[in-house]
C-alpha cells in the first residue's frame, strides 16, 4: 500500500499516520519527492482498512499495490483450478457447455430440449425455476415444481443440472438436487447469500453483476471461498454500458483479465449479453477464441412461445450447428468440445 | 511515480529499469515487500513514457503519484484564477450567466432573446453559428452570417458573446469578433484545434467531452495552457452514462472535484445535460449550490419553433423567474448574480 501525503503536511500529522501503521505491524518506507512525500507500507495490507488513513485531511490518496482478494488470487495459486461438477470438468482442456431453456415450463419442454442439447454435445443442462425478473408482474418461475422437472430431465439424459438460487432459505433443497448452483448477476453482491453458499461444498456458478468491476466480482468469489467453498466458477454475461442496441455489452476482455488475476475457471453467457438469438453465434465463437473455459447458452424448442427471453434463445437445430463450428475454433486454441 | 514489479522479478530486471531512470536524472527509492519489489521514482515524471516501462514483462503496474497536468494544477497555483472577459469576471464572487438560443436563426430572434436575457440579469450572450450536429442532414448553423447576427445583438445589448468554434481555419475570424470561444464536447480532444487556440489570448470555454474523465478534461485544458493561453473556463455539460431518460447525466460532483484539483473557473450547462427544459431549473439551482462559477442556459423566444434543441430551451419569462430564485441560492453560498 502506498500513502501519498499532501504537500506541506505537518510533521505531527505524519507521525500520527506512521503511528497507526506501526501499531498494525507494518514497515514504512518513506520517499520524499519534489512536491510529495509518500509512504510505502510493507506487510500484508489486505485486511487493513485504508479509510483509517484517508480520513486524515493531509492524505492526498492511498493506492493499493496488492489485490484485496487472496483465495481467488492467482499469485498464491499459480495453477489453473479445475472444478469437477458431477463428472464434468470446468477449467481443463475440454470446454464445458451448459445449455437449456431460460425458464422451466413443462416436463415435455424440458425433456425435448435436454435430449436435443445432449445430442448436440452439451455437457450440462440449465433451466430457471426461480426467476429474477425486473417486473414483479412477470412470470416468476415454476419454483419447486420446476426444480423437479429439471432434475428429472437431467437424470433422464445423464446431464448434471445448473439452476439459479435467489435466497438462502432454498440452499438446503438446492444442495440435495442441483449439481451446480448459479448465483445470478443481480445477486452477485447479496453477501448474506454468498456467505451461506460458502458453507456448502456444492460448486457455485457466480455471474458477474450488471455493473460490477472485475475486482468486485472476484471479491464476491472471495466471499464464497472465505467460507470454505473453493469451488467457484465465474461467468461473464455482459455489463451495463450506455449502449442500448444490445441488452448488455459482452466484456470479453474480462476473460484474459480474470485468467491473469485468478486461478478460477471462467465461462461466458452470450445469450444474456446480447439479448438477441442471432448474436449468440458470433459471440459464442469469440468467447472460445478469447480463452473462455466454457459457455452457457439458452436453447428452446419453441422460442416464439417461450415464457421468458424467447428472443435470445436458439432453436435446437441452430445450437447443433453452432456446436460443430465451435469445436473447430476450440481445436485452434488448443481446447476441445 | 511508483513502479510495482511482479513477484519474483529478477534483480537484474529491477536494476535495468532503475538504471534507465537514473540515467534520466531520477532518484530511485527501492522497497522490497512480502510479495513485491517497488521502485519509487523521485523527480518530475510528467514527461516519462510510462508505457515504455510497462512494456517490460516483469512490471506489474505503474501508479502515478502526481497529476499529469501542471499549469491547470492547483498544487502550483493555489489561488483561484479569475478570467476577465471585456470587464466581466468569471471565477470571482459574481456568477457568470451565459444565456441565449442554441442556434442563431434571425436578427430579430437574436435581438429579442438578447434584450430579454440582459433584462433578466444574464451577463453573456450565447448562440451557435457553427453547429456540431449528430446527423449531417440536420441544420448545420448559419455560419459567418449567424456570427454577424450574434455580434450585432451583443453590441446592441452590451453583452460579451460566446460561440462555438469547430475548426482551426475559423480561429482568425473568431479572434476578431468573439469574446469567449467555446470548444464543444465533441472537440474536447481535437488536439490540433486546442494547440492553435493555445496560441491566441482569447478566453476559451472548454466543455467536458461526452465520455471524458476529469483528468482527460484537465489534460485538454493543459493543451491550451501549455501553448500560452491561460484564459480558460471549464464547463460541465453532462456525460454519457447508461441512463437514457435524460439526454446526458449531469455530473455535479465534477465541480468540487475540479475546484480541488485545479484553479480554473468551472461553470455548468444544465440545458444540454438534461435535454428537457423542465429539468433546467432544478439542475441550475443545484449547480449554483454545489459551487459552480456560473451557468450556461439555453433561452429561446419561441422554443416550439426553434431550429435546434427547442425542447431544452427556456422561454424568456421562465428564465427571468429562474434568475430570481438563483439569486437567493447564490446569496446562501456567498456568491452573487
Amino acid at each position: 500500500m502506498i500513502i501519498v501525503l499532501k504537500p506541506g503536511a505537518p510533521q505531527e500529522e505524519c507521525e500520527k499516520i506512521k503511528g497507526i501503521l506501526l501499531k498494525n505491524n507494518f514497515q514504512i518506507n518513506e520517499i520524499v519527492g519534489v512536491n510529495m512525500t509518500i509512504y510505502g507500507v510493507v506487510g500484508d495490507t489486505s485486511t487493513f482498512d485504508p479509510r483509517l488513513i484517508t480520513v486524515n485531511d493531509w492524505v492526498e490518496k492511498v493506492m493499493r499495490v496488492q489485490e484485496p482478494f487472496k483465495r481467488a488470487n492467482r499469485m498464491f495459486h499459480p495453477e489453473a483450478t479445475i472444478i469437477d461438477v458431477s463428472g464434468v470438468k470446468f477449467g481443463g482442456k475440454r470446454l464445458a457447455v451448459i445449455a437449456g431453456p431460460c425458464s422451466i415450463e413443462t416436463k415435455e419442454q424440458m425433456n425435448t430440449v435436454a435430449a436435443a442439447v445432449k445430442a448436440a454435445g452439451a455437457t450440462l443442462l440449465r433451466g430457471g425455476a426461480f426467476k429474477p425478473r425486473t417486473s414483479p408482474y412477470s412470470f416468476q418461475g415454476l419454483k419447486e415444481k420446476g426444480l423437479e422437472m429439471l432434475t428429472a430431465a437431467g437424470k433422464e439424459n445423464n446431464l448434471p443440472v445448473v439452476t439459479e438460487i435467489m435466497s438462502a432459505d432454498k440452499i438446503e433443497e438446492f444442495v440435495d438436487c442441483v449439481d451446480l448452483i448459479q448465483v445470478g448477476a443481480r445477486n452477485m453482491q447479496n453477501f448474506e447469500l454468498l456467505k451461506e453458499l460458502g458453507k456448502t461444498n456444492v460448486p457455485i456458478l457466480l455471474k458477474r453483476g450488471l455493473s460490477a468491476t472485475i475486482e468486485e466480482w472476484l471479491m464476491s468469489a472471495e466471499y464464497i471461498m472465505a467460507g470454505g467453498n473453493e469451488r467457484v466458477i465465474l461467468c461473464e454475461r455482459g455489463i451495463r454500458t450506455f449502449e442500448t442496441y444490445t441488452r448488455n455489452t459482452l466484456d470479453l476482455s474480462a476473460i484474459p483479465a480474470i485468467k491473469k488475476l485468478s486461478h478460477l475457471p471462467i465461462i461466458v453467457d452470450p445469450s444474456h449479453a446480447a439479448g438477441m438469438w442471432w448474436m449468440v453465434e458470433p459471440l459464442a465463437k469469440a468467447a472460445i477464441a478469447v480463452g473462455a473455459d466454457g459457455l452457457m447458452i439458452e436453447v428452446h424448442n419453441d422460442p416464439e412461445n417461450a415464457w421468458c427471453d424467447g428472443g435470445q434463445s436458439l432453436k435446437p437445430e441452430r445450437f447443433d450447428n453452432l456446436m460443430k463450428e465451435l469445436s473447430e475454433i476450440a481445436q485452434i486454441v488448443g481446447r476441445e468440445l | 511515480m511508483i513502479i510495482v514489479m511482479k513477484p519474483g522479478a529478477p534483480v537484474e530486471e529491477c536494476n535495468k529499469i532503475k538504471m534507465g531512470l537514473e540515467k534520466q536524472g531520477f532518484y530511485i527509492n527501492e522497497s522490497r515487500g512480502v510479495n513485491f519489489c517497488i521502485l519509487g521514482v523521485v523527480g518530475d515524471t510528467s514527461m516519462v513514457d510510462k508505457r515504455r516501462i510497462s512494456a517490460n514483462d516483469w512490471v506489474e503496474k505503474i501508479m502515478a503519484v502526481q497529476e499529469p497536468y501542471k499549469r491547470a494544477n492547483r498544487l502550483f497555483h493555489p489561488e483561484n484564477t479569475i478570467v476577465d472577459v471585456c470587464g466581466q469576471k468569471i471565477g470571482g464572487k459574481k456568477l457568470a450567466i451565459i444565456a441565449g438560443p442554441c442556434s442563431i436563426e434571425t436578427t430579430v430572434q437574436m435581438n429579442t432573446v438578447a434584450s430579454a436575457v440582459k433584462a433578466a440579469g444574464a451577463n453573456f450572450l450565447r448562440g451557435g453559428a457553427f453547429k456540431p450536429r449528430t446527423s449531417p442532414y440536420s441544420f448545420q448553423g448559419l455560419k459567418e452570417q449567424g456570427l454577424d447576427m450574434l455580434v450585432e445583438a451583443g453590441e446592441n445589448n452590451r453583452l460579451p458573446i460566446v460561440t462555438e468554434i469547430m475548426s482551426i481555419d475559423k480561429i482568425e475570424k473568431f479572434v476578431e469578433c468573439v469574446d469567449v470561444i467555446q470548444v464543444g464536447a465533441r472537440n474536447m480532444q481535437n488536439f490540433e484545434l486546442l494547440k492553435e487556440l493555445g496560441k491566441t489570448n482569447v478566453p476559451i470555454l472548454l466543455k467536458r467531452g461526452l465520455s471524458a474523465t476529469i483528468e482527460e478534461w484537465l489534460m485538454s485544458a493543459e493543451y491550451i495552457m501549455s501553448g500560452g493561453n491561460d484564459n480558460l473556463i471549464l464547463c460541465e455539460r453532462g456525460i454519457r452514462t447508461f441512463e437514457t431518460y435524460t439526454r446526458n447525466t449531469l455530473d455535479l460532483s465534477a465541480i468540487p472535484a475540479v475546484k480541488r484539483l485545479s484553479h480554473l473557473p468551472v461553470i455548468v450547462d444544465p440545458s444540454h445535460a438534461a435535454g428537457m427544459w423542465w429539468m433546467v431549473e432544478p439542475l441550475a439551482k443545484a449547480a449554483v449550490a454545489v459551487g459552480a462559477d456560473g451557468l450556461m442556459i439555453e433561452v429561446h423566444n419561441d422554443p416550439e419553433n426553434a431550429w435546434c434543441d427547442g425542447g431544452q430551451s427556456l422561454k424568456p419569462e421562465r428564465f427571468a423567474d429562474l434568475m430570481q430564485e438563483l439569486k437567493k441560492i447564490a446569496a446562501i453560498v456567498d456568491r452573487e448574480i
